[in-house]
């Protein structure tokens, strides 16, 4: 039942000085650098999703979790990014 | 909140599963009890079903005789009629409440709670052999949350300005200022009920979903799940996923009356069209909530009650499935004419009528599954044939629709009315009718009176397909949907016999409901005593008592086969109980081993 | 809560072979994240339809604070993953004294964002459209508003049911640490301290997103 047990304890310290890192890359690269927006948009929305997956894959254990969980959390992405992607296209 | 004490101190003595009387307050009212909270859900949403029946009959007063005075009128106030001195002539704002609310208590206050808080709450649990729902306090709040979402909407008619009047679809920038429709309070009523009934829905749907996954018998795989709770699983992952985006949108029109932001007002720069994509893409997902469980309770009532095995039971299930993905892909064929890039317009077109092939999938089969059966034809069995033929009929006008050049030309007119009425209320309804019927016996121990049920079967199908078919040629003609006076229209107005002729149905149509009403009241008291099993029926819930007893289950069943092993010759009678073990091996249940006494879920 | 509890008898039978409670809790978290989908994809798309209504990063939100902010949320959810850790090694007292840090901490982003609120709305940037004129945080005060109406409503509807939801996930937090003080979880038995974190893991998830579009972008 105890998810870590049967494993060495998860690097949470670690996690959590990435996460740190992460924000404190993003805001450098956000207000200090000048690269052009579309990159800028890019990079920083990759780095937001990897924070994101960081938090969900170790504080939120899913790492340690049956694959069938996996499954079933992953159910609303594609209906995510079908919604936003239609809309965009219809504003456009 | 004071019996949620009473239960922690109760639980806190360590009285669970016990089996002395509960008060009458937690047994009746404050229920945990799943098949209690569904009967609650039952007669609630009855009730709002006839408050719907009865605007309807208002609406198609007007709609018959434009503009005369309506019997019984005097006895609305000004709000809503105008008086004079022969009677009282409906007012158009007062129509356009009933054109909104007759929509909206329909679908969220009658439809959604009777296929998912009824059918849900009753079936799911009994069906995979659990015995109770994952959280029943939750369960028990979903239903008290849904309470004062409909005195909330109801009480929307007492208000100044009267009840929502922007349509059950609620477009911008018509919901969004209340300068439009002369309708303040009243559209915030709408918008702060539609919110809290969803947040119940979407208690009621991470119930379901938790139960079903973790809560089955031994030996209940997913493939031996019957089909009513396969719809009704695939149905709560739909509500899961679709009300949250209107619980947005509507807080955010919420905002857009009562704080003057902008989300969909264009006069600051927002976005009417960003309102029907968001409504639109909850919509369509809610179009399958609609029907999906009703296909289910066909899917049961068609395979016993033809004494066969349902067809195809694999590509039943999978049909289900991509029925609830498809539906997340078609929201735009709801908004052909409110502009839309043309390639993203033919992309819709493509993915509406795919799902047309699941349907149709699920339609032959179920004609497979009638062919050559040892058909009874009773009521349940009835009504469950109508509603694959009236399905069948609301499908195919739906495909009018998804094709866009048919589409400029039908939208907005009583075809839409038509179309939608053939899968609401000749599908859902008929199939809740079927259903009612059906489970009826298991919900209070009795059997409904067949002859009655015949009678009301009869007239309904009847004047239920006078009333919506000429709706075809209304809408053809021209006749557009939400309209106080046609006869306005010159072109119009050679159709007001066919629109009399449409009214007079729809009395008739309301009126015979009450054979059935009667019939659902007599039985309580006075129909045949039902035995566990009236249907002779393969599924969990026709091993129990009739009640079924707190805990369902005196000892956990365990399953061995599919649930539609009719005229099996593998078996002496003409059904094969899902819980009878196999003839020559040994039999399992020493190998399962002895139950843990399951405890309630708590925080 | 005993073991029984949790396993809900049923755990040799068909099922995900995680208890009710988590289970129950991920689905709920799935209708959460569509419910800010609808939010933030709103935003998204009105941002793109009239580019002319918001401003640049740093133009009218300050950037530095709500980083600060940032920091804060994701520091308390390490408290949070700590107090589980404890718990899971049956340390009472360490559970009790990370989830206090959590409470204080996660109370502390509620009371930075209500002061970034009142900073915000007295420079103009409100969420009403007939009162907004966002001055910004660079300009001269009797310069032209920044943006327009929709940025304040955007903005105020995202980040406060975002803060919203910290809020209730604090008044849950405090609820789990009366239950902790009185000694209701145990190594074997720590079910609703797991669903409190996944709950507060998931605010502090969503605010990852939140900070980046809304802030930075």
């Amino acid at each position: 039942m105890s998810t870590g047990e049967a494993h060495k304890p998860p690097p949470y310290m670690l996690v959590w000085v990435g996460l740190f890192a992460l924000t404190i890359m993003e805001v450098l690269i956000a207000t200090v650098t000048s690269i052009p927006k579309i990159w800028l948009v890019i990079g920083l929305m990759a780095m937001a999703f990897y924070k994101a997956y960081l938090v969900a894959v170790y504080y939120m254990h899913l790492k340690w979790e049956p694959k069938r969980l996996w499954l079933l959390v992953s159910v609303p992405i594609p209906l995510i990014m079908i919604l936003i992607f239609v809309v965009l296209n219809e504003i456009f | 909140m004071s019996t949620i004490e009473q239960e922690m101190a109760h639980a806190a003595k360590g009285g669970h599963h016990d089996h002395h009387e509960l008060p009458f307050i937690r047994k009746y009212i404050f229920s945990t009890d799943h098949k209690m909270i569904a009967k609650q859900f039952m007669f609630v949403s009855l009730f709002f079903l006839v408050i719907g029946g009865l605007l309807a009959t208002m609406m198609r007063w007007q709609l018959g005789w434009p503009s005369e005075p309506m019997p019984g009128g005097m006895m609305l106030p000004d709000a809503m009629m105008a008086p004079t001195p022969d009677g009282a002539i409906m007012l158009p704002e007062f129509y356009n409440s009933l054109v909104t609310m007759h929509g909206t208590i329909m679908i969220f206050f009658a439809i959604m709670p009777l296929l998912v808080g009824l059918f849900g709450n009753l079936l799911i649990p009994l069906q995979i052999g659990a015995e109770d729902m994952a959280f029943p306090r939750l369960n028990m709040i979903s239903f008290w949350l849904a309470v004062p979402a409909g005195i909330l909407m109801l009480s929307s008619f007492a208000v100044e300005g009267g009840a929502a009047g922007a349509g059950w679809t609620s477009y911008a920038p018509l919901s969004a200022s209340g300068e439009w429709t002369g309708v303040y309070l009243g559209q915030q009523l709408w918008l702060v009920s539609l919110t809290i009934l969803g947040f119940s829905s979407l208690v009621g749907a991470v119930n379901y979903i938790t139960t079903v996954i973790n809560m089955r018998a031994p030996g209940m795989t997913w493939f031996r799940m019957p089909l009513a709770t396969w719809a009704l699983f695939v149905t709560a992952i739909l509500i899961l996923l679709a009300i949250p985006i209107l619980a947005g949108a509507l807080i955010m029109l919420l905002f857009d009356q009562t704080l003057g932001t902008g989300f969909f007002r264009p006069e600051v720069g927002g976005e009417p069209l960003l309102w029907q994509h968001l409504f639109w893409f909850f919509g369509h997902p809610e179009v399958y909530i609609l029907i999906l469980p009703a296909m289910g309770i066909a899917s049961e009532v068609l395979s016993n009650r033809a004494r066969k095995p349902i067809f195809g039971y694999h590509s039943m299930v999978l049909a289900i499935i991509s029925i609830g993905f498809l539906g997340w892909i078609v929201w735009g064929h709801h908004m052909f004419m409110s502009g839309m890039n043309p390639l993203l317009g033919t992309s819709f077109m493509i993915s509406t009528m795919a799902i047309a092939v699941p349907s149709a999938i699920k339609t032959f089969n179920w004609l497979a599954t009638v062919w050559k059966g040892d058909l009874h034809l009773d009521s349940p069995m009835l009504y469950a044939l109508a509603f694959v033929s009236m399905f069948i009929i609301g499908g195919l006008s739906g495909i009018f629709m998804a094709s866009t050049p048919v589409d400029i030309y039908i939208h907005d007119t009583y075809f839409i009315v038509a179309h939608i009425h053939y899968v609401l209320f000749g599908g859902s309804l008929f199939a809740i009718f079927a259903g009612i019927t059906f489970w009826y016996p298991k919900m209070f121990g009795r059997m409904m009176n067949e002859t009655l049920n015949k009678v009301h079967f009869a007239l309904t199908f009847v004047f239920y397909n006078l009333v919506f078919w000429p709706m075809h040629n209304l809408g053809l003609q021209g006749m557009m949907r939400r309209i106080y006076d046609f006869t306005q229209y010159d072109y119009l107005a050679p159709l007001q016999p066919m629109n009399q002729f449409i009214s007079i149905f729809v009395f008739l149509l309301v009126a015979s409901q009450s054979v059935y009403a009667f019939n659902f009241f007599w039985s309580l008291f006075k129909g045949e005593r039902a035995g566990n099993n009236p249907w002779d029926s393969n599924t969990l819930e026709w091993t129990v008592p009739s009640p079924p007893p707190h805990g369902n289950f005196p000892e956990m069943p365990v399953v061995y086969r599919g649930p539609y092993e009719y005229s099996s010759p593998e078996s002496d009678t003409d059904f094969y109980p899902q819980t009878q073990p196999p003839p020559s091996k040994p039999s399992v249940q020493a190998l399962i081993p002895e139950p843990v006494t399951p405890t309630p879920e708590g925080f | 809560m005993t073991t029984q509890a949790m396993t809900a008898g049923r755990a040799p039978m068909p099922g995900m072979k995680v208890y009710n409670l988590k289970l129950g809790m991920w689905i709920f978290l799935l209708s959460e994240v569509m419910f800010f989908t609808g939010l933030i994809g709103s935003y998204v798309i009105l941002r793109f339809a009239h580019p002319e209504q918001f401003a640049e990063p740093g133009q009218v939100l300050n950037i530095n604070l709500t980083a600060f902010n940032t920091f804060l949320l994701i520091c308390s959810s390490v408290t949070m993953v700590k107090a589980y850790a404890a718990i899971q090694q049956g340390d009472q007292q360490g559970l009790k004294n990370w989830l206090l840090a959590t409470i204080v901490i996660g109370a502390s982003f509620v009371g930075v964002q209500v002061y970034e609120y009142i900073a915000l709305a007295g420079e103009g940037f409100v969420p009403i459209a007939d009162a907004y004129h966002a001055v910004g945080r660079h300009m001269p005060h009797d310069g032209p508003a920044i943006g327009g109406q929709l940025y304040g409503s955007t903005f105020y509807t995202m980040t406060g049911f975002h803060g919203t939801h910290v809020s209730i996930g604090v008044l849950c937090l405090c609820f789990t640490y009366w239950r902790a003080a009185k000694g209701a979880y145990t190594a074997d038995s720590l079910g609703g301290v797991e669903i409190m974190g996944l709950y507060w893991h998931f605010v502090d998830l969503v605010w990852i997103i939140l900070f980046t579009i809304v802030y930075l972008i």
